[in-house]
């Protein structure tokens, strides 16, 4: 049976007191899997992944990540646990006033102890896994929707992590970006065995990537399996999601 | 052009009800419905050439109008081309607009004191957070961002110096020629020396510099927090295992604490010369009975005081702006009000530290003017 990365139990989280934004909410990622939460836009997507990072807390549930509880942990035992994690942002969410090279330095920097000599050699290395080597000493305003992305991804994945978040990674890019993007992050599954948990709403994005999905639609999970599984449902939501898509 | 016609019991409406026509419209069919005395009204649209989004609306609105003053409004017979639009732009049965819920004078009294004590509690946290990170952060460099206290004390002080010495010279300056005026009369024109020098140093001089870093650099705290915010780089940190406070904040409270009290410095000195140009062109008085003059009222209590705010100051800039970067919302538009309120607040807050500690010091070490 495969290793369960990230299990949420019975999730639910709203910002009001009134408001649900996600109502018992329960998937699993495997281990080496890519895991897709998908679903129209609004469905509460973006803000499970944020509770999967503690940006949020849930009103009342359980997520556990490699076998931790994370929610109510102490803060320096999460941070712990979060240098096992990369997020990618929908936006990228590089620190603007400084280069490329810099931003995929960061987690090198304040969670290891290695040599500026190596930190720089592993930027490069990064870099050029998500090939972005020539764009170094760029700052973020001066790359492009997709670069700013790629860019984004190295400084996720700057620490090695077994597991990765990403949240609309194709976000505003063209078909042709998105489709580069998506067989850059198959690689690093491939090369890395990295877990991945993906939000998107991009359907030929989904079947390009996705081992495993989990449809959401109004803070409810609808269905959670294989692709395959996902696709032949029979519910109108998921067929119609996947024939406009 | 729209016509309407109230005939017995019915409104006729000839005409195309579409968006150019309608506020007319609207005004004609309200003066006829003032005029209405019955109970039950027929709208009649079989003259009606065209209709829009803006022409159904205006008889959704006509209902309700209707409806308050007690009277059933009924349409009539509705030409085959306008269905499909009443049918499709039509509100009446579905959710009525409304305007924004207005809450009681009770409750938004209470609103207000609960989001008051929220934000103060805000503020609290984030003195709390910055002062032990700042502590930690002189022993422990991880998590501080690398090269930022350089960077930040050439923002906030290298860069203010131009301004700062300007605007120091300036009321140095003036302010000597004001009371130059005055003291001349009584021959007292060397006071302008003692004047000058202890409002510089212990008033002038820390205030004058506090404003200019606030609207500076105060403002460029707050909008570039918000910023990261707004930009989700503040979770990028905290998904990195960085805190904001730490990796952001703390570099920028060091810089300003160096470099605050270095620009109040330069801000005295050159106020001080400012009045110096003043004696020595309007008052005839030279540099030598000048100084000699200052440094028999100037003592070193009156710097450490100037110093002493200037410390306070450069927190209450600091920690102001950061306060209103960090509870920013929504987007760009966010950014830019959270800016403009962290300078008004800082500026607000450093008259307001200054005014205590006036008295403080006044009061507390019984100094004597």
């Amino acid at each position: 049976m495969a290793t369960e990365i990230v299990k949420v139990t019975n999730l639910t989280a709203g910002f009001t007191p009134e408001q649900e934004v996600l109502k018992r909410v329960s998937f699993t990622a495997n281990e080496g899997e890519v895991t897709v939460i998908l679903g129209a836009s609004g469905c509460g997507k973006t803000t499970l992944l944020k509770h999967l990072i503690r940006l949020y807390e849930p009103r009342t549930g359980s997520i556990r990540i490699f076998d931790q509880e994370i929610t109510g942990m102490d803060e320096p035992e999460f941070n712990t646990l979060l240098r096992k994690i990369g997020v990618l942002f929908q936006n990228g969410a590089l620190l603007n006033s400084v280069s490329v090279e810099e931003n995929v330095a960061i987690p090198l920097e304040q969670h290891t102890k290695l040599s500026v000599d190596l930190i720089k050699r592993l930027v490069h290395v990064k870099l050029r896994l998500v090939e972005l080597e020539h764009a170094l000493h760029l700052l973020p305003s001066e790359l492009s929707g997709g670069m700013r992305k790629r860019a984004a991804l190295a400084r996720a994945i700057a620490l090695d992590p077994p597991l990765l978040f990403c949240d609309e990674p194709s976000a505003g890019l063209d078909p042709t970006t998105t489709a580069a993007l998506d067989y850059l992050m198959l690689k690093l599954r491939d090369e890395l065995g990295m877990t991945m948990v993906i939000v998107t709403h991009v359907v030929p994005s989904i079947l390009r990537i996705a081992d495993k999905a989990i449809f959401m639609d109004k803070g409810q999970v609808l269905f959670s399996g294989t692709l395959e599984e996902c696709r032949s449902t029979g519910i109108e939501k998921i067929d119609r999601f996947f024939a406009e898509g | 052009m729209i016509i309407v016609q109230l005939i017995h019991n019915t409104l006729s409406i000839e005409g195309p009800l579409v968006i150019a026509e309608v506020p007319r419209a609207l005004e004609e069919i309200e003066r006829r419905l003032q005029a209405f005395k019955g109970k039950e009204l027929d709208v009649d649209l079989s003259g009606v050439e065209r209709i829009d989004s803006a022409g159904v609306s205006l008889l959704d609105e006509v209902t309700v109008r209707a409806a308050h003053r007690s009277i059933t409004l009924r349409i009539r017979h509705v030409p085959k081309h306008a269905r499909e639009a009443l049918k499709i732009f039509s509100s009446r049965g579905r959710m009525e607009p409304t305007g924004p819920k207005r809450d009681t004078f009770f409750v938004r009294l209470g609103e207000g004191v609960v989001n008051m004590g929220r934000a103060s509690l805000d503020f609290l946290y984030l003195i709390a957070d910055t002062a032990y990170f700042s502590i930690v952060g002189l022993v422990n460099k991880r998590g501080l961002r690398k090269g930022e206290f350089v960077n930040q004390s050439v923002l906030i002080g290298m860069n203010a110096l131009p301004i700062v010495a300007l605007i120091s010279f300036l009321i140095g300056f003036i302010l000597a020629l004001q009371s130059a005026a005055q003291l001349r009369q009584f021959g007292a024109a060397i006071y302008v020396a003692d004047l000058i020098g202890i409002a510089m140093t212990r008033e002038m001089g820390p205030i004058m510099t506090a404003i200019v870093v606030s609207g500076r650099s105060g403002s460029a705290i707050a909008s570039e927090i918000a910023t990261m915010v707004v930009t989700e780089e503040n979770d990028a940190l905290k998904s990195m295992a960085l805190h904001p406070v730490r990796y952001v904040l703390v570099p920028k409270i060091y810089a300003i604490t160096v470099t605050m009290p270095l620009l109040t410095t330069l801000s005295v000195i050159i106020g001080i010369l400012g009045a110096m140009v003043i004696s020595i062109t309007y008052l005839g008085i030279g540099p030598k009975p000048f100084f000699e003059e200052l440094r028999t009222v100037l003592y070193l209590r009156d710097v450490l005081t100037g110093l002493a705010k200037s410390f306070i100051f450069a927190w209450i800039i600091a920690l102001v702006g950061a306060y209103y970067g960090f509870r920013v919302r929504g987007g760009s538009e966010g950014v830019g009000r959270v800016t403009t309120a962290s300078v008004v607040a800082s500026i607000f807050w450093v008259i307001l530290a200054d005014s205590l500690m006036g008295l403080i010091f006044y009061f507390g070490q019984g100094v004597e003017y």
